[in-house]
């Protein structure tokens, strides 16, 4: 039996080539990769941090922005806990699409999900997107807000700690989602998922 | 006076100091012996000395003499060195002169005879030796001219050659003169001109590739609606294209690996690409076209868009059944490409670990080849594919499965109804049919879509039918179960709303039940499916798959917690009231008795014998509607009620002796009906009521000690001190005061 007491799926989503593997790499295995192609469908990785002595296992879930990978990328919305909006400081077009991944978000995504705005590559010299344009956007539409370098390793511990905070924290507040209130929405994923869950069976 | 002290005192003295000088005087007296011996010892070695030193200084002058001859000897061994080399390099521009003259005579005459194999060896073996040297040599010897001469036929030659071969390739080609076309092939080589022959040929082959493709999809456009193929002719079409590719592959890759080397297939390889990429191209544009996928994508999206928004579609729905042919022809097309490109991969890998024995190097090649083949048409179309199919198969599952759950019926003989097996039916005919799909991509997205069907409209809809509760409206509760039992048993009687309700609520308990069973059956035949399909999964795609299906497995979760909302209605529709009443007798009854009362009671049908019977009827009117495990689920919840009830009760009322010993027995027997009645223990649910039991039927106060306390014959109670002083005091003939005065 793995040794974790909390499980949660995190999923990065935004246009193609914002840094969302880079963010992914730096995270998860500490590092910048030179030259790596785009994602196709969907990667896989796991870390597992400490937050206030308890392990938790971020499972994070890499998309690829591009629109012929979407029906794949779609349905790991339903089941996140976490979902990472990403877009890049100095690209105008991939911050104007953020409404459109809203509106997926939206349509496929459980509505407590916990969402993040993230503006990467602040390591760059040709900025397009001043701060607080990235920050009032965010407040609009209630998410949190972070600016990042996966390049410089800048804030990208710090996002995922927090997620991973947040997530423990929702987790231990809330009680499983009862039936009698006729909320469609029966995402008891939300919660957190026990050791006791069948990844240890099928391993 | 003071003088003669003072000399005496100077002469002790100078007596001691004579003695002084007379003890050292001995010593060296004593001493000149042996230093005398020293001195002769010495005076012995000083010649010997003399001659060491003379010998020494002749080694040295050996020593010098020998490091100048061995400088000298060395100095001449590289002379020699250096003459042998000069020696092997005379020799090899003597045999290169000799093939100049040979291959500049041999290669005309060789042309002249189109013997192009020998002229283009002859321009080879040129070709082969050093030109700088080649143009030193003819400075250094005598007759410049006739080298300078060879080493000009030979050039001319060669491009004369070289021109010849193009042109008699491309001839050959033309007249589809198959052996021409490969024995100009093999001579491209000889004059340097790999690249140029590797794409002349490939150009060829990639002609040959395109007519065969043409002639196919031609054929297959025409086929007719009656043909048996009809339905899959794209992916036949796809199939031949892929297949007479391989077939190219492995049949010329030793030509090519024979007269180029080893290291040449990736270039083949994306020269057939190109063409390869149009072809794919082409089919998929006749198959977009002729099987309407991009009409049927755009209903789909506009029935989601009206179903969201709740208001009746009218517009024309796509039938799942006619997806169905449809999805079944876009997975064998997809699993094609898959394969196709796993060949291609495995082929051009197994050449470059040949060919390229540097890790860094060969690391580069095959990111190479990754990029050569993520950046095809042949890639895009496959991720396109993909796409189109998780959309068709999405929309078929949910469609399914919502007219699966529409044509709902109930057998009478069943616990479950039909729309179970029929979820489950289709769900796992889309998960297998993902899996020949061949795309673990395609796979983790189908399981992720099945979880979100079975979560929200699958447990919405049972969990909707509970929501419509049990109803209990019959004035005796008993005969209408019987009722409901013959009518569902028989399918007789019109059924009156009230027992349809009933029904539709325990078969949707039971069908949330048998479907937990169904997820894990699922859970687990998918895992052994896949690792059958796609062998040698590494661990991130293994992880990928089990962390998809450890989401379709918690669907069980889901399930656990609909059938918990219906047994919480079940306690409150049909437990709790019904056996209140049951329970409450007991207040109405006398548990004083006298002797002659006993066995009266005894006589007669007592409470616990009514009350076991009443349980008996309620419990088998469910024991054959429900599954085993709801059956248990309910004796639970009415074991935790009467339980309760009972200790409310028995509270609320006053004994003597006899009183309790009754009671003590009825709550066994109780106790016993129940454990009869399931398969699982029922003491821990009793140990209060069994504890109060005992307590009532102390013979005194004091007895309580027998059973309280620290020793081998003490209960564990779930009672606390209080409690038990409490229920003490129910017993009429227990003295307050012998009670206060226990100690517990
Ligand atoms: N300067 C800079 N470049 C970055 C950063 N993160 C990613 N990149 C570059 O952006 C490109 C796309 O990154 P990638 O992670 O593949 O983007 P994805 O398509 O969102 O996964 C790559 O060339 C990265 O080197 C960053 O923080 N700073
Ligand atoms: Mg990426």
């Amino acid at each position: 039996m793995e040794d974790f007491k909390f499980l949660f799926k995190v999923v990065l989503v935004g246009n193609a080539g914002v840094g969302k593997t880079c963010l992914v790499r730096r995270f998860t295995q500490g590092l910048f990769p030179p030259g790596q192609g785009a994602t196709i469908g969907v990667d896989f990785m796991i870390k597992t941090v400490e937050v206030e002595n308890e392990k938790v296992k971020l499972q994070i879930w890499d998309t690829a922005g591009q629109e012929r990978f979407r029906s794949i990328t779609q349905s790991y919305y339903r089941s996140a806990h976490a979902l990472i909006l990403v877009y890049d400081i100095s690209c105008q077009p991939t911050f104007d699409c953020l409404p459109d991944w809203l509106r997926e978000i939206e349509e496929y995504a459980s509505s407590k999900v916990l969402r993040i705005l993230v503006g990467n590559k602040i390591d760059r010299e040709d900025r397009e997107i001043p701060t607080v344009v990235g920050e009032d956007f965010a407040a609009r539409h209630n998410m949190y807000f972070l600016e990042t370098s996966a390049k410089e390793a800048e804030n990208v511990e710090k996002l995922f700690m927090k997620i991973a905070e947040d997530l423990m924290q929702q987790a231990r507040s809330k009680d499983l989602p009862r039936y009698d209130s006729i909320t469609t929405n029966i995402s008891g994923r939300t919660s957190s998922i026990s050791d006791s869950n069948c990844c240890s069976k099928l391993t | 006076m003071g003088n003669i002290k003072e000399m005496e005192i100077e002469l002790e003295k100078l007596k001691l100091q004579e003695e002084m000088v007379f003890k050292e005087m001995k010593n060296f007296v004593t001493q000149k012996t042996y230093v005398d011996a020293k001195i002769k010892v010495l005076s012995k070695i000083l010649p010997t000395l003399k001659t060491l030193k003379v010998e020494t200084r002749g080694l040295v002058d050996t020593i010098h003499s020998i490091a100048e001859s061995a400088e000298s000897i060395s100095n001449k061994v590289r002379t020699l060195d250096c003459a042998r080399n000069r020696v092997e390099e005379c020799q090899q521009r003597v045999g290169d002169l000799i093939d100049l003259g040979l291959c500049s005579e041999g290669v005309q005459t060789a042309i002249l005879n189109e013997d192009y194999e020998k002229g283009a060896a002859h321009v080879h073996r040129f070709l082969s030796m050093d030109q700088s040297l080649l143009r030193k040599t003819a400075t250094d010897v005598e007759n410049i001219s006739s080298v300078l001469k060879a080493v000009g036929t030979l050039q001319d030659a060669a491009s004369q050659l070289r021109t010849i071969v193009q042109l008699k390739f491309d001839e050959a080609v033309r007249m589809e003169d198959l052996a021409s076309v490969e024995r100009f092939f093999k001579i491209f080589p000889l004059l340097d001109m790999h690249d140029e022959g590797i794409r002349k040929f490939c150009n060829y082959l990639s002609e040959k590739l395109k007519d065969t493709a043409e002639k196919n999809l031609h054929a297959a456009l025409n086929t007719s609606a009656s043909d048996k193929r009809h339905n899959v002719k794209f992916a036949d079409t796809l199939t031949l294209l892929f297949e007479g590719l391989a077939r190219i592959i492995d049949i010329h890759q030793p030509l090519v690996e024979t007269y180029y080397g080893p290291g040449r297939l990736m270039s083949v390889v994306s020269y057939l690409q190109k063409e390869c990429d149009t072809q794919v191209k082409l089919i998929m544009m006749e198959f977009n076209k002729h099987r309407q996928t991009n009409k049927k994508i755009n209903q789909i999206s506009e029935i989601s868009k009206l179903s969201s928004t709740s208001s009746f579609s009218k517009i024309e729905k796509v039938d799942p059944k006619d997806l169905d042919i449809l999805i079944q022809e876009i997975t064998i097309m997809h699993v094609r490409m898959e394969l196709y490109i796993k060949f291609i991969k495995r082929k051009v890998i197994s050449d470059i670990e040949i060919s390229v024995p540097a890790i860094d190097e060969r690391n580069n090649s095959i990111k190479q080849l990754d990029q050569l083949i993520n950046a095809s048409d042949l890639s895009r179309s496959k991720h396109d594919l993909l796409s189109l199919y998780l959309k068709l198969e999405q929309y078929f599952m949910e469609e399914s499965v919502s007219k699966a759950v529409g044509m709902d019926s109930t057998e009478t003989s069943q616990q479950t109804s039909s729309m179970v097996d029929d979820t489950f039916f289709i769900i796992r005919k889309c998960i297998r049919r993902t899996i020949t799909s061949g795309s673990l991509d395609g796979i983790c997205a189908v399981i992720n879509i099945a979880c979100g069907v079975l979560e929200n409209d699958f447990c919405g809809v049972l969990r909707g039918r509970l929501r419509q509760g049990y109803p209990s409206g019959y004035l005796d509760l008993t005969q209408a179960y019987n009722v409901l039992q013959t009518s569902i048993q028989h399918g007789r009687l019109q059924p009156s709303d009230t027992e349809q309700i009933r029904t539709a609520f325990i078969v949707a308990l039971n069908n949330a039940d048998s479907s937990t069973e169904y997820v894990e059956t699922l859970c687990d035949s998918v895992l052994t499916d896949v690792q059958k399909a796609i062998p040698n999964l590494n661990t991130n795609e293994q992880g990928k798959l089990e962390s998809c299906l450890s989401g379709l497995s918690a669907v069980t979760t889901n399930l656990k917690e609909v059938i918990e909302y219906g047994m919480q209605q079940l306690r409150v529709s049909v437990i709790k009231p019904r056996i209140s009443p049951w329970v409450d007798s007991f207040l109405n009854m006398n548990h004083q008795f006298t002797e002659d009362e006993l066995s009266e009671y005894e006589a007669g049908e007592s409470f616990v014998q009514t009350l076991i019977m009443n349980l008996d009827s309620l419990l088998s009117s469910f024991k054959n509607s429900l599954t085993d495990s709801n059956y248990d689920g309910l004796i639970k919840i009415l074991i935790t009620e009467v339980t309760a009830r009972l200790e409310k009760v028995v509270l609320k009322s006053t004994f003597n002796r006899l009183g309790g010993l009754v009671l003590d027995k009825e709550v066994r027997s109780l106790a016993g009906y129940l454990t009869s009645a399931t398969t699982w223990s029922v003491r821990d649910k009793f140990t209060r009521l069994s504890q109060i039991a005992t307590i009532l039927n102390l013979e005194r106060v004091t007895e309580i000690n027998d059973y309280w306390g620290n020793h081998d014959g003490a209960l564990t109670w779930r009672l606390t001190p209080t409690e038990v002083r409490t229920i003490m005091n129910l017993r009429i003939d227990f003295k307050l005061e012998d009670i206060q005065r226990l100690k517990l």
